[in-house]
Order: C-alpha cells, then structure tokens, then sequence
C-alpha cells in the first residue's frame, strides 16, 4: 500500500472576454494563449498517459465561463484565425534563423507545437475542445469538476443568499448541460469559503470542496490531522485544505521549480526583440507590442544578460524536478504517517494556466510527475471523489471563512481600490431577486429580457474584475467591465418594470453577453418563493 | 450577421451616485478588519428630521459597532465610530476574530444619547490561529500534535508568526 496520496488539482478559469465590436481584442488573447499554450499542451500530457497506459488520478475544475468561451462559435472561429496567423508566423521564423545552429531547433519547436494545436484543435476535436475534457472524463483517470457560474467571489456576495445559490446553482446546471453528468466537487472561486455556502453546495449535490490551508487548519474543533485528511463540514460535505508545502515549491519566488535558470524565459519574446518591420503584421492593428509566444532564452539568472534556451537542459530539469517533488511527497508521507490511523492525504492546487504559459515546462513536469509516481508507487495519486469512496472516517469540523489569496481572507477583493462595487453588485442583486419573484413564469421578450439581465448580473459578479482593479494592470477593462454589466443590468431592470423594453438592443445584448444560453432567471427567485426548475432545462444539450 | 454593437453600447457606463433606498451593508474583510456602506433615502432623512427636530445637515452621524459571542449572539460590548456626514462607507478594526459583529447607523442626540437609523447585517470575523475547541475523540496527544502542527507552520507561516501565534 502506498505511504501517501496526493490528490493534484487543476484549476481553470479566465473571465468571460468576448467582443464581437472589436475587430481584435487584446483581452480575447489571453484566453487564446491559454488554449495553445496551457489546455491543449496539457490535454496532450493526459492523452499521452492514457495512450501509455500510465496509472494516473488527477482533477480538472473547469469554471462555467471558461467551458462556455470554449463552446462559443464566434470565439472558436477567432481562434482558429489567431492559430493560423500564428503558424504562418512560425514558417518565417523558421526561414529567418534556418542557418542558426542554437536557435533554428527552437523555432522548429514552436513550430511543431503550433501545428500539433492545430492539429488538435481543427481536426481532432473540430473546435470543440470541450470535447477533448469528456473524453478525459471518460478515460476514469481525471475527474472534472466545476466552479461558480462567473466566478464570482463567494464570501463577498452572500449578502444576499440568492445571489449565491444563482452563482452556484447557474454554474452546476452548465456543467450538467456540458457534460450530462453532475460534478462531484466544487472549486469555490479563489477557495473563497464562508459558512454561508455550506447549505447551497450540499443542496445541489456536491460531495466536497477545497479550501486554502487554513480554512481547515483554523476549523473548529481543531482538526485531529490537520490537511492531511478531509474534514466533514456540519453540512455534510468534504472540505480538503490544500497543502502548504506543495504549494510553496512551485510558488515561492526564491526556491521554486519555475525560476529555475535553466527554464524558458517569459519576458524575452520575438513581439518586443524584433523589428517592427518585421514582426509588426502579428502584432495588434495599432502597432503595440505584445507577446508573440516566440521566447527563445532561458532565465539564466539574475541577469539582464540571457543566454539562448537550450531543450534538452530544461527537459531535465522538469525531469529532476518531477522526482525531487515526488521524493518529498515520500519523506511528508512519511513524516504524517507516523502519527496518522490513514496514509495521509496531500492536496495540490495549482491554476491550469500557470502550466505552460507562465512555466513553460510546467506540462511537461506534470507528465514526468505521473510517471514517475506510476512506477515507484510509494505515493499513490488520487481524486478527492476517490479519497472519500475510500471511506475513511472524517472528523466533524467547521471551516474557517479564508481564501488562497494575498494575506489569506477577503482583502485582495475588498480594499481601497474596488469597495466601491459591491454597493452596486449587491443593489443589483437586490433588484434581480425582486425581479424574479415578481415575474415567476414570465414568457416571450419579458422572459428573455429577465434571462438577460441575470446574465449581466452574474457577468459582473466575476471575481477577475475586483482582483485586477487591485493588481493595477488592465484594471480600465476590469472596470468599464463591470461598469457596462451593471448599467446594462440597470437599463434591463428598468425597461422590465416599465413594461417598454427596448428589443433590438435587447437582441444585441444577447448576442454580445451571451453565455449560459439555457440560463433561467428564476434561479434569483426568493428563497420563499421557489419553484423548482423544469426538468428539461437539466438534460444534455449536447 | 456581423454584431457590431458598438452603437448600441456607447454611452453607458454611468453608474447610480444614489439609489434612493435605505441599506447598511457589513461585509467581513479578515480576522480583524470589517467594511461598511450605506445609504440614507430622502424619505428617511425627513422622517428622522421630524422624529429629533433637527436638520440632516446638522448631525453628528456614528456607527455602533457591536460585537457578539460567537455562539449565542450575545453583546459582548460596543463602541462607536463618528464618521462626516458625507461619508457613505467605512473600514472598521474591529479587532477581534472568530466573534460576531453588526452596525448601527445612527446619530449622537445631545442628551438622549444614540440614535438608531439603521441596522445592519450580522457577519463573523475569520478565526487566525488554531480553534481552540478539542474534539475528545479526535485528539492527538500535545507531543504528536506539536510534531504535526510545526511543520505544516513552518511552510504556512513566517516564523515570526509562528512564535506569535504559539506554535513554535
């Protein structure tokens, strides 16, 4: 029997960004990068272990707004031409330093990349990614689970418990839809966790969650073994507390895997190096320079000075890497185990999108990581929905209210630079429950322009939008974003009790704002006053 | 159909300064810090003109922040923050974690004392440290537990912390 698990979560999440009235979109980059740089690089890892039949477990939380960027034909088109534009890219690179001994293997690299991705994404999967994930799904080794519907965070919406049921609710329901299943687990947005959630997320059907290290570590009573195993909240549910010192080796500035010298440099890229002259056509339109994904040096070290990016140097690194995390996770086991009835349990969170992007290597770790643990099996990986089918007794405790942010509560989404919304997220959530208990079987244009503005509500509820306002950079967008939500929700709301909608830009709305197509409004319905939602509304669309 | 909504969107974007409605919100930020808005309707400030016989405008506005046990909401004490009457939010210390806490909203009178407005509602601050409260079926010995909880410390807290917080 192993000495330990360790359960490894991959949480994936970016905010709705779609905008149809701009040509090119700097915002839509990021969640383009993310696909050819994270998602499909990472779905290719998991494919290649279950292709080699490498006894693997780990969970995939996809949030509802990033499924449904995936689903969304505009933005598959868009990618498809990002994609093309970046191959074409690639062949001049390749031309460019043909005769460069040092940097030509590492344009053939982005080069069969980029084409795997298309291949990948065109072919395979025929633009539907989210096809790739159920086969995953399917494949027994990932267990996928989801997140709030917009991600909105929790702790500071639960003025009104609607608000949260709809977040929560709106979101299970999606996932429902995309995957004909429900979702074991749930990922609170930012491990976001308040005592209030508790009674939405057992009501729904979730078996558990996952919270930052001391939302079970500070649970009353005190937890007999601390995150090394689930607690079982009064509700009912799991509560796993991630695990600090996994979370220090990948994180931490100083002494983590991804500043090793040997890895990929991100901030040296071909979109700020080469001349315009050249690389200007794959820039934006307005001539700004932005990264390319073109990086051809590694970090070096401490140093304005970087030396060319050498593959094989830093696949052995993520070789190296792999196993000093697993020979960790062997000596924790080790260290707990004495003490504990149960080997103990090491939760991993990471987000999805530092693997690839941010750490280059990163996908190629996770692979050498699965493999490794396959072989030596002294550490066994495995699922929180697998953890608790084990059925270990689970201690009694409550959660202490946390998040995994800076400083470990609520501060990173309240502070001085973005109090200021939730006056008027928590007024317009006022408005939306009014207006879903006045108007219970609304049909036809009253019934979409009330399905509208719950979707503009929950749009604006993202917690992406108060955590860049307090990080500084594109903080405008994250504001003019909320700022059009809440007017356009304002707007709606208005027209609705005026009888007098305005349905050509109604029809707009839809068309801009348009995810979660199957939302019903109803789900801000006075708790009082519910009326369970149509069955049908649940079954696969797919 | 090419969307181009840009002509139906420009424009937007103002937000309401005022809702014309009466709200005191309390919202939790960490173990010891809590955050408050409100709003006073027109409707309001004319009723509490006429119930004290004074002007808005002359008012000195306070919030009383009251903190409850844990358990049985019971007050434990109150204290009182003055705040300008242009004032529409505040950040309070409330200085205590894993208690209970709600606002009032009111306005000092001469001799009767606090008026109440408004009430908010109730939050509880985060606990930071470790609960206090043993469950007796799961309890570790004191050796074991300290051997269990120093580590996890160590990669979750400085060691200043730790030293504060009685781990090390």
């Amino acid at each position: 029997m192993a000495k330990g698990y360790l359960a490894f979560i991959l949480h994936s999440h970016l905010p709705y960004v779609r905008h149809p009235e701009h040509e090119q979109s700097l915002e839509e980059k990021w969640f383009f990068e993310a696909i050819t740089e994270c998602y499909i690089p990472l779905l290719r890892v998991f494919q290649g272990l279950n292709r080699d039949n490498i006894d693997y477990s780990i969970t995939v939380s996809l949030s509802p707004t990033l499924m449904a960027m995936m689903a969304d034909p505009f933005l598959q088109e868009r990618y498809a031409a990002y994609l093309a534009r970046l191959q074409q890219l690639a062949h001049k690179e390749e031309e460019r330093i043909a005769s460069d001994p040092v940097f030509s293997p590492l344009a053939g690299l982005y080069r069969e990349r980029l084409d795997f991705a298309s291949y990948f994404f065109n072919e395979k999967y025929q633009r539907q990614l989210l096809e790739a994930f159920k086969d995953l799904q399917n494949s027994g080794k990932v267990e996928l689970i989801t997140s709030a519907a917009t991600h909105g965070y929790l702790p500071l919406l639960g003025v009104q418990k609607e608000a949260l049921y709809a977040q929560i609710a709106a979101g299970w329901e999606y996932y429902n839809m995309i995957f004909g299943q429900a979702p074991k687990g749930i990922w609170l947005p930012e491990c976001g966790y308040d005592p209030k959630l508790e009674d939405i997320i057992k009501e729904l059907g979730f078996y558990y969650f996952i919270t930052a290290t001391h939302g079970v570590l500070y649970a009353s009573p005190r937890p007999k073994y601390g995150v090394y195993s689930p607690i079982l909240t009064p509700a009912g549910l799991a509560a796993f507390g991630r695990d600090p010192e996994t979370s220090h080796q990948v994180w931490s500035s100083k002494e983590g895997y991804p500043g090793d010298y040997n890895y990929r440099e991100f901030y040296r890229d071909i979109g700020y190096d080469l001349d315009l002259d050249y690389i200007g056509e794959f820039l934006h339109p307005m001539g700004m320079r932005s990264n390319t994904g073109f990086k051809y040096y590694r970090i070096t070290g401490p140093t304005d000075h970087k030396e060319p990016y050498n593959i094989q140097w830093a696949a052995d690194k993520a070789f190296e890497h792999a196993a000093n995390f697993m020979f960790n996770r062997e000596k924790q086991a080790e260290y707990y185990g004495e003490i504990m009835d149960r080997p103990p349990l090491v939760v991993a969170p990471y987000d999805s999108e530092l693997f690839g992007h941010w750490w280059f290597e990163g996908p190629m770790w996770i692979d050498n990581l699965c493999r490794l643990i396959s072989k030596n099996k002294r550490i066994e990986m495995i699922t929180p929905g697998k953890y608790l089918d084990r059925g270990y007794p689970l201690q009694v405790s409550e959660p202490n209210p946390s998040s995994w942010g800076d400083k470990g509560y609520h501060e990173v989404w309240l502070n001085g630079k973005n109090d200021w919304l939730y006056r008027h997220l928590h007024r317009a959530a006022e408005k939306m429950i009014g207006l879903a208990t006045n108007f219970p079987r609304a049909e036809n244009t009253l019934k979409d322009a009330l399905n509208q503005a719950a979707r503009e509500l929950l749009l604006a509820q993202s917690s992406d939008w108060p955590f860049i306002i307090t990080s500084g950079t594109m903080d405008l967008y994250a504001v003019s974003r909320i700022k059009s939500h809440l007017t356009r929700f304002l707007k709606l709301e208005k027209q609705i009790w005026e009888d007098n909608i305005d349905l050509p830009w109604l029809r707009h709305l839809e068309a801009s704002d348009n995810l979660f197509p199957h939302l019903d409004y109803r789900l801000f319905q006075n708790f009082k006053e519910t009326i369970p939602v149509e069955k049908d509304k649940l079954t696969n669309i797919t | 159909m090419h969307l181009s909504g840009k002509e139906y969107f420009e424009g937007e974007e103002i937000l309401p300064l005022y809702y014309g409605e009466d709200y005191l919100v309390l919202l939790p930020r960490d173990p010891y810090w809590l955050f408050t808005y409100w709003e006073v309707s027109t409707a309001t400030k004319n009723w509490l003109e006429s119930e004290i016989n004074s002007d808005w405008d002359l008012l000195d506005l306070a919030l009383r922040v009251y903190r409850f046990n844990r358990e049985n909401t019971e007050e434990e004490s109150h204290f009182d923050i003055k705040v300008p009457l242009s004032a529409n939010n505040w950040y309070i210390k409330a200085g205590v974690p894993n208690k209970k806490y709600r606002v009032d909203l009111g306005c000092m009178l001469p001799e009767k004392g606090f008026k109440t407005i408004m009430a908010s509602n109730i939050v509880t601050t985060p606990r930071d440290t470790l609960s206090e409260v043993i469950d007796e079926s799961w309890r570790l010995p004191d050796w074991q537990e300290r051997h269990f909880y120093w580590r996890i410390a160590r990669n979750n807290l400085s060691s200043m912390e730790m030293v504060k917080r009685g781990i090390l």
